[in-house]
């Protein structure tokens, strides 16, 4: 689909061939080819999709061209537009948008949870009657999958990793509730199997199609996999929402998907915000959502009945999940900050530390990181 | 007079003829090693463009010992190889036996006992998983998920991996043992517990030490079991050496700091190598003779 789109916009632009080029699926791949180039002041490419995790890393390094204000930034939804800031100015547009949903099961419940504890009681009720052996299943092992988690956690909860000054905050209680609930959700309740521990998406979509458990965080992709008869037995029979409340905190999802950005080195800077406007336009992003099951970035489309016909997702859930998304901490350091979180996130579930001491080590750590990195002032001046 | 300039001649020329030898082994194993030895005393760190390349000396070294990562790391390497070698080296001693008694099938049996050396060692991870993972072997332990337990699927892989290895080796060494020595340990009526203890062990002793220096060389840059068997968790518990310095350099791009890391695998096996060519040098017995 996007070789036709490309297709398309060269032939508005009869003196130019759009080249494309694949890159590896898998994200730390994709991400260490990109700072090679970049690195390296390769001109080529000249646009890039980038993880809405990597905006700011780039965008520090001086990697990326800075973009001029959105003509219709507010059509976009706000956090991903935010996570695309760096100091104040925007050096991506938002291409799709990835949210992070529960998935519950409409054979086994009235309606989804509307707060964290009903998920908990209804997952024990569910395990009760037998007819699942799992009450929820997440992403649990050991990379970034399990920081979007606790994320959702943290927000149901109240608190949060960065505060708005960058200062690092994940060592508060809210958090400490947030990871201790997680904790308890395998060990004392046992509402999550022990094994999502090692678990990424897919093993949490197996575990659920073959009706397995009760409530699943993933993301988008598993609906039309789930609707699938042939491989799912819970095909119709599956609802999403965004991941509820505790005490103290609010609904939340998290935010995912893919920027188109510039290269600062390109030698065709026109031609470049002409593709990324043309490729983040709202029938590109239609067309998107109708051939790859992509959830466009701009609010307006989700009002029209086009996208309702063109995704078969219920869109009334998708948006209210859309409508509380947060983004991961906006910092040119995410990556590592989030790889020292998970290692202390993990030592906790797997009752190695106790959650109150694994979150003080990973503030601790992310502190000297911020301090290493000359970043303590915070993300935005 | 002409018997010197021939020899000056011939020194020429033997030193023309292992140039691209040197050339060879200068390119491919020293360059890398000191460029490496290079970055580890600067800092360079490609999510941080803007902090530069300053050389810091033995900084990043320094930062390696504060960093508990690190000692956990060495920790973890060391256990690992602890464990892994001396078993390797049973069984492997077993296996040779065996095999160097089995009069029937001989070529069969040799190649049954390679088999799991010769298969990739991510492909062999990766069935280790799947039989571990969820509940693994029908034990219903959650192996994966438990600090010390995760560590017997990997030492479980790799003794199943390399034990042919020691085997063979070991088979080359009792092959070489002269057999008349066991016809008159017979004669003189030692058993076959007493032949092994006074005739094959010491006799297989060098062999013993290449096979144990060769396993304990490979434990200690371990990487590729935990990288997919348990991605170094849960938490770090499984994390090697080997593991953190590709972390350190592949994922955080900390090109300094990795090197350093990597120096530390390179002088912990440069170590264990030493001391293993001490001792062999000592139990060969056609060195002193």
């Amino acid at each position: 689909m996007i070789r036709q789109q490309l297709a398309r916009f060269a032939a508005l632009h009869p003196e130019t061939r759009v080249d494309l080029r694949i890159t590896p699926d898998a994200a730390d791949q994709r991400h260490q080819l990109y700072v090679q180039w970049l690195n390296a002041r390769a001109a080529e490419p000249d646009v890039l999709q980038l993880d809405i995790i990597w905006t700011a890393e780039f965008a520090a390094a001086g990697w990326l061209e800075p973009l001029e204000v959105l003509p219709d930034a507010d059509d976009f939804f706000e956090a991903a537009v935010e996570a695309n800031r760096w100091r104040g100015t925007l050096y991506a547009v938002p291409w799709f948008v990835d949210t992070g949903l529960i998935y519950w099961r409409t054979d086994l419940f009235e309606g989804p949870p509307s707060t964290l504890d009903q998920l908990r009681r209804a997952a024990l009720d569910a395990m009760g009657t037998g007819r699942v052996r799992d009450g929820l299943v997440w992403q649990g092992a050991r990379y970034e999958g399990l920081v979007t988690v606790f994320l959702e956690h943290l927000v149901a909860f109240g608190g949060a990793i960065l505060d708005e000054h960058g200062s690092v905050i994940v060592d508060r209680p809210p958090a400490v509730r947030a990871l201790t609930f997680m904790r308890n959700s395998i060990g004392v309740d046992g509402i999550v199997p022990a094994a999502a521990l090692t678990w990424q998406e897919e093993q949490t979509r197996f575990a659920f199609q073959n009706g397995q458990a009760a409530f699943m965080r993933n993301w988008p992709y598993a609906w039309a996999l789930l609707q699938d008869a042939e491989q799912s037995t819970v095909s119709g029979r599956v609802g999403v929402a965004p991941f509820p409340p505790a005490d103290g905190g609010v609904a939340s999802a998290a935010l995912g998907g893919a920027q188109l950005a510039i290269n600062r080195s390109t030698q065709e800077p026109e031609l470049a915000r002409a593709l990324v406007e043309y490729l983040t336009a709202p029938e590109q992003m239609l067309e998107r959502a109708r051939v790859a099951g992509q959830l466009p970035a701009r609010r307006s489309l989700y009002a029209t009945p086009a996208l309702a016909n063109a995704l078969s997702m219920p869109l009334a859930d998708v948006v209210r999940a859309l409508e509380v998304t947060v983004p991961r901490p906006v910092t040119p350091v995410y990556s590592e900050l989030s790889e020292l979180l998970q290692v202390h996130l993990h030592r906790a579930l797997s009752g190695q530390e106790e959650p109150a001491a694994a979150l003080n080590d990973a503030a601790a750590e992310i502190r000297a990181l911020l301090a290493r990195a000359g970043l303590e002032e915070g993300p935005t001046p | 007079m002409s018997a010197s300039v021939a020899g000056r001649a011939d020194a020429r020329l033997a030193r023309l003829l292992v140039a691209p030898a040197l050339v060879i082994v200068f390119g491919i194993a020293l360059v890398p090693i000191a460029a490496t030895v290079w970055e580890s005393l600067h800092q360079r760190d490609l999510r941080l463009p803007w902090l530069g390349t300053p050389f810091i000396g033995f900084g990043n070294f320094g930062e390696a010992l504060a960093d508990p990562r690190f000692g956990e790391a060495v920790l973890h390497t060391l256990v690992f190889a602890a464990f892994s070698v001396p078993l390797e080296l049973t069984l492997g001693l077993a296996l040779a036996l065996v095999m160097h008694h089995v009069v029937r099938g001989r070529g069969v049996a040799r190649v049954a006992t390679l088999l799991p050396w010769a298969i990739p060692t991510v492909v062999a991870a990766l069935v280790w998983r799947f039989i571990f993972e969820t509940g693994g072997g029908g034990s219903g332990v959650e192996w994966l998920t438990s600090p010390v337990a995760a560590w017997a699927p990997i030492i479980i892989a790799d003794v199943w991996k390399t034990t042919p290895f020691v085997a063979v080796l070991l088979l080359a060494g009792l092959q070489a043992i002269d057999r008349e020595l066991y016809d008159a340990a017979r004669m003189d009526g030692a058993g076959p517990a007493r032949q092994l203890v006074t005739i094959t062990l010491p006799l297989l002793a060098p062999a013993l030490v290449v096979a144990a220096a060769f396993r304990a060389l490979d434990a200690l840059r371990l990487f590729d079991l935990p990288y997919v068997m348990t991605g170094g968790g849960p938490g770090t518990a499984t994390e090697p050496l080997s593991l953190y310095a590709f972390i350190a350099l592949m994922q955080r791009l900390r090109v300094g700091y990795g090197s350093a890391l990597s120096i530390s695998v390179f002088v912990l096996t440069l170590l264990v190598a030493l001391v293993s060519v001490r001792v062999l040098t000592r139990v060969s017995p056609g060195d002193h003779a």
